[in-house]
This record gives structure tokens, sequence and C-alpha cells, in this order.
């Protein structure tokens, strides 16, 4: 009974001549199924699960009480420590999500599972989309969080209601373009060794040669140099400016670069799990 | 009858080493064909091309009608693919169930049947009752079983199954074997890769041993059997060489084939005539028998007969 109308559905939608494509109703079936596995695997997971959502927050509340006393108001250009350390910690919490965000991706290769998947009659956007759809819902429910915390604690975010959306925007272009170089990455390298490796070596710099933490007018020439060729900066700047200063053209601009960055993040990505699933039969 | 898998000289390298060496298979519609060959052969990596998961380096290779490198997506609706280990670790957080949904709902089986497939589908392997259980709890037959239930759920027109019952407990193997009977009966054809000559005695009806990436020799099992001897007269000595040359050129004997083990088999066409024959010659030349024993071909004697080797060995060697 199943089966005939599932070829009938078929012979109707693809006749043998046609070239082979899925159905969007079928593609929209395997990224909530793919999804669902990886949300499955994370609320299985308690530990990970309260860690992961909450931690941004308590990063938050720990740098602004603890260190907000030691800072120099004058460097930071605000009285409001929290305020200006909430894109740094909002951008940071993306960074860790990102080379966390990579391993299950690494697992499913390793393992040969990613091969099982691949011998089923999915399109291998789907794949990719569903991780990215994971991380994204995972990284908004921090962001949500912590935004929730800094405005309960301290913060009004200058540029209001509009702007709040705009920050979370800014986080999710962020971590989509991070993502993406991740999973490059990912499906790149021989073994996860590598992985961490590489990641190892990158994330710090990458978190410290920015506006993270310290302004960039604070810092020594060279390094205000390097932290102006780093990407996560002009998230940091779009934010930041969204949250103690409100609406102003440099934030337009910065929020360009991500974008421009982000797109061409994602163009690296594709091409490497294409090159990558491409050893196979297309 | 239609082919359900046709292979003209299919191929695969590994840099220099040919994993698959123009192979040549034929499948039919309601098959049950063995790959049958040692460890290395190159059964999984015929496989993989079949799935669509490697590129052939020559020949071609048609599933279900459709050619693997030219409409890749066409072959992955229509198999059903359980691999020699799929590895559960990367799922041990889910349920039975939830992995066997979560399959169904990628091989896009529609959503309003996808509940009594899934539930059908976990009771044939025996599952049903363990459906709530997160599989990190699960043994190695469990996973196995799991794994059954996964290939079959789109009705798939070929159901490729790579060493279904390797490392498995006895009484484990059963169930996979009772399960691939039961396929048979309901006339899904199969592919099934093994190393395990009962196995493939028992479950197919037609198969092809394969050795170092090539066809040794293709047929029913009886018929391979069959076409080695009626009677295969296994006589251990302590000078097999002497016992072989003493035999060579009587009319009663096939063929004679010292095993690794240094036992001499001597197909005959009736253990009736021969071993009076065998005592016979032996007193005459004053070999001392230390064991004689006689049974039918074995498909062990099929590839030994062809390869010079023994499949039991390699098997335990393994
Ligand atoms: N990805 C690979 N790279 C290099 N050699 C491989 C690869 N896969 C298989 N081989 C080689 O090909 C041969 C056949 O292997 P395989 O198909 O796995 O045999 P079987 O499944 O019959 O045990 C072996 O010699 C194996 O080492
Ligand atoms: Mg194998």
């Amino acid at each position: 009974m199943a089966d005939q109308t599932l070829i009938r559905k078929q012979t109707t939608v693809e006749p043998a001549t046609k070239p082979e494509r899925t159905s969007w109703e079928e593609w929209r079936g395997e990224v909530t199924a793919l999804t669902r596995r990886w949300f499955l695997q994370l609320v299985r997971e308690r530990l990970n699960l309260l860690l992961s959502i909450t931690q941004p927050a308590i990063w938050l509340l720990f740098f602004g009480s603890a260190l907000g006393r030691a800072i120099d108001r004058d460097a930071i250009g605000t009285s409001n420590y929290v305020g200006f350390m909430l894109a740094g910690v909002i951008a940071f919490t993306v960074v860790t999500n990102t080379v966390t965000g990579a391993m299950p991706l690494l697992w499913d290769k390793e393992t040969g599972y990613l091969d099982k998947l691949l011998s089923m009659p999915i399109a291998r956007s789907s794949l990719i989309v569903s991780r990215f759809l994971f991380q994204f819902a995972l990284g908004t429910a921090q962001v949500l969080l912590v935004f929730l915390v800094a405005v309960a604690t301290a913060v009004d975010v200058a540029s209001g209601p509009v702007g709040a959306i705009v920050i979370l925007a800014a986080a999710g272009l962020l971590s989509m373009a991070l993502t993406a170089l991740s999973t490059a990455l990912a499906y790149r390298v021989p073994s996860h060794g590598t992985f961490f490796a590489i990641m190892g070596f990158v994330t710090l710099p990458l978190v410290f040669l920015s506006n993270a933490f310290v302004p960039l007018d604070s810092m020594p020439p060279w390094m205000a140099i390097v932290a102006r060729l780093n990407p996560l900066t002009y998230a940091i700047e779009a934010m930041r400016i969204l949250v103690l200063d409100g609406w102003d053209g440099s934030v337009v601009r910065a929020l360009a670069v991500l974008g421009l960055f982000a797109v061409a993040s994602l163009a690296v990505g594709a091409y490497e799990f294409r090159r990558h699933t491409g050893e196979r039969v297309r | 009858m239609t082919r359900v898998i046709d292979t003209e000289s299919l191929t695969r390298a590994f840099g220099e080493r040919l994993a698959v060496d123009h192979l040549d298979l034929h499948v039919d519609s309601g098959d049950i064909f063995g790959l049958l060959g040692p460890n290395g052969a190159g059964k999984t990596t015929t496989i993989r091309m079949l799935t669509t998961l490697l590129t052939p380096t020559s020949g071609t290779a048609r599933v279900c009608g459709f050619d693997v490198s030219g409409q890749p997506g066409e072959v992955r609706r229509r198999i059903g693919y359980v691999m020699q280990s799929v590895p559960w670790q990367v799922n041990r957080l889910l349920k039975a169930r939830e992995i066997v949904e979560i399959e169904a709902a990628l091989h896009h089986v529609p959503r309003h049947t996808r509940r009594d497939l899934v539930d059908e589908a976990l009771d044939l392997v025996g599952l049903l009752a363990h459906a709530d259980r997160t599989i990190g709890e699960f043994s190695g037959g469990m996973h196995k079983r799991l794994d059954l239930a996964c290939g079959l759920l789109h009705q798939p027109e070929l159901l490729v199954l790579d060493e279904p019952t390797l490392g498995l407990d006895v009484q484990s193997r059963h169930r996979v074997w009772d399960y691939v009977v039961g396929l048979r009966d309901k006339g899904v054809t199969v592919l099934l890769a093994t190393n395990y000559l009962d196995e493939a005695d028992r479950l197919c009806n037609r198969l092809t041993i394969v050795d170092k990436g090539s066809s040794v020799v293709t047929g029913s099992p009886t018929e391979l059997k069959r076409a080695v001897a009626a009677d295969v007269v296994q006589v251990a000595t302590a000078a097999p060489h002497r016992l072989q040359a003493a035999i060579a050129g009587e009319p009663w004997v096939k063929n004679t084939v010292l095993t690794e083990s240094n036992e001499l088999h001597i197909y005959v066409e009736d253990a009736s005539v021969a071993l009076p024959a065998v005592m016979r010659l032996s007193l005459a030349h004053d070999l001392r028998l230390e064991r004689v024993a006689y049974t039918q071909p074995s498909l062990d004697d099929v590839f030994l007969l062809h390869t010079g080797r023994e499949l039991r060995d390699l098997e335990v060697g393994a």
C-alpha cells in the first residue's frame, strides 16, 4: 500500500527522462529529520545543553562585575562596562560555537556515518543546511539570554528594539560565516586532530586580535591594524555601537563588511563540501 | 526477469592496486545473490560503487536500470544499504524508534504511513519491545538488527547487505538468516556480501566467488559444488605428496588438491569406489593414513579448487 503511493508520487513528480531532482517537500523533510537528529543529541545531554545556553550570560555577569571595577572607564569610552562587554561576549560565544559545532560533522565523516547518509536519496545541501539551522537556533537562544541578562542588570540598548533585532541578525550573520568556514575545514582535514590543532591555533588570536575586550583606540598601532583586518572586529563594532550609541553610519559600514565576509565564507564552505562529497559520485 | 544489477568490467583502483578488477555481475530480480570472498577480496569496494559512494575507475554499473555514475540519485532512491559496520556511536543518545523514524524521513517515506512502517520494521527484526531505549544500551546483535530494520523501510528494489553477520554470536546470526529468508519469500532482491561459506550456501540462490578483486566463478551453490565433484575424500597422512603421486592418473580421480593444512582432498564421482582404492594404494605404497573421511564438496572446495587456497583458513587468519 505504502510503497504504491510512494511510487506513484515519484513517477508523477519526475518522469525518468527529466533530470533527477529532489522536490521541495522532500528537501524540507530531509532537513527536518536531520535537524531533529542534532537537537535530540543536544537535549539528551542535559549538562551540555545547560552550559551551552547559559555560558555567555554567565561570562557577561562575571566579566561585568569582576573586571568592571578594574577597567579604566576612559579607555573603553563608556561608564557602562557590561554594555561594552556585551558585543565582545556575543562574538566570543559565536566563535566557541563554531569550534564545537563542527565536531558532530567530523565524527560523522570519520566514523563513516556520512557515507551512510550519502547513500540515501537526499540532497547534499540538506546535510549542511540542517547543521546551520541547528547552530543558528542554539546561537539565537544563547544571545537572547545574554541580552536579557544584560538588559536586566545595567544595559539600555541605545538603538531600541529594532536595534536589538539587528544585533541578533549580526550575531547570526557572524555565526553563519564562521560555521561555514569551520565546516569547510572539517571536511578538508584528514582527521579531527588536524582540525583541533588549527582551531586551537586560530581562535585565540581571532578573539584577542579584535576589539572584543579592548577598544581599537587603546591598542598599540600594529595591533589595531591587524584587528582592522579581522572580520570579528566589524561584527563587534556594529553590535557595540548599536548598544552604546544607537544608530550611526559606521554601523551600516560594519554590517556591510560583515555581510561580504559571510558571503565569501559560504562560498568557501559550499566549495569544500562539494569537493569532499565529489570523490563519490556527484 | 529484470536485471537489477548489471556491471561490465567494473574496476576500481586505489593508487596502483586494483581493489576490483574487471568484475561482471548480473543479478536478476528476486535473486539472493552472494558475493563470497575472503577479507580484502573487494566486496565492500564493489558495493560502494554500486551504492554510488565511490566512482568506478573504469567499466560500467547499472543498478535498477540506472547508471551509477550518470544517475546516482535514481539509484539511491531504489536501494537499501546496510553497511558492514554502521557507526552507532554517533547516534548513541537516540532511541531506536527515533533512528528508524529519521531514516524513514530521509528515504522520503510519506508522513502518514511512516508511523506504521517504523513499527513494522522494528517488529520484523524483533526490536519493537526495545523501541524506546537509547541505542547506547544495545548489544552488537541489536545494533545489526536495527540497521537491517532501516534498510527495508522504503521497500527498496534492491537491498545490499555487507557482511550482515560479521562478529555476531550464533543466536544473532540465526536471526539475521531468518530475516534474509523472509526477504527471499517476499521476493526482495538482495546482494549479500559475506566471507562465510555456510551463510552463502544457506541463503543464496546464486553467487559469485571473488578473490583479489576478480570473479573466480559464478553459479548456484548446488551447481558450483556439483561441478567440483560428487564426493570429496579427505585424507590426512604424514606423506600427502606421495599419496597424491600414487593415485595420480587413476580413472576414478577427478582432481586432487593439497590444502594448506597438508590434507589431501581427492575429488571423485563416487566415494564408494574411491575409498577402497585409496586404502589399497596406500597399503601398496606403504603409506600410513591418519584420517580418512568423505563428504559432499562444500563451497570451500569450490574456492580451493579455483584458487588453491582455503577460504576457511583465510577466515581464521583474518
Ligand atoms: N579507501 C581505500 N584506499 C585504499 N585502499 C583501499 C580502500 N578501500 C579498500 N582498499 C583496498 O582494497 C582492497 C579490497 O578491500 P574491500 O573492498 O574492503 O574488501 P572486502 O570487503 O572484500 O574485505 C583491500 O586490499 C583494501 O585494502
Ligand atoms: Mg568488506
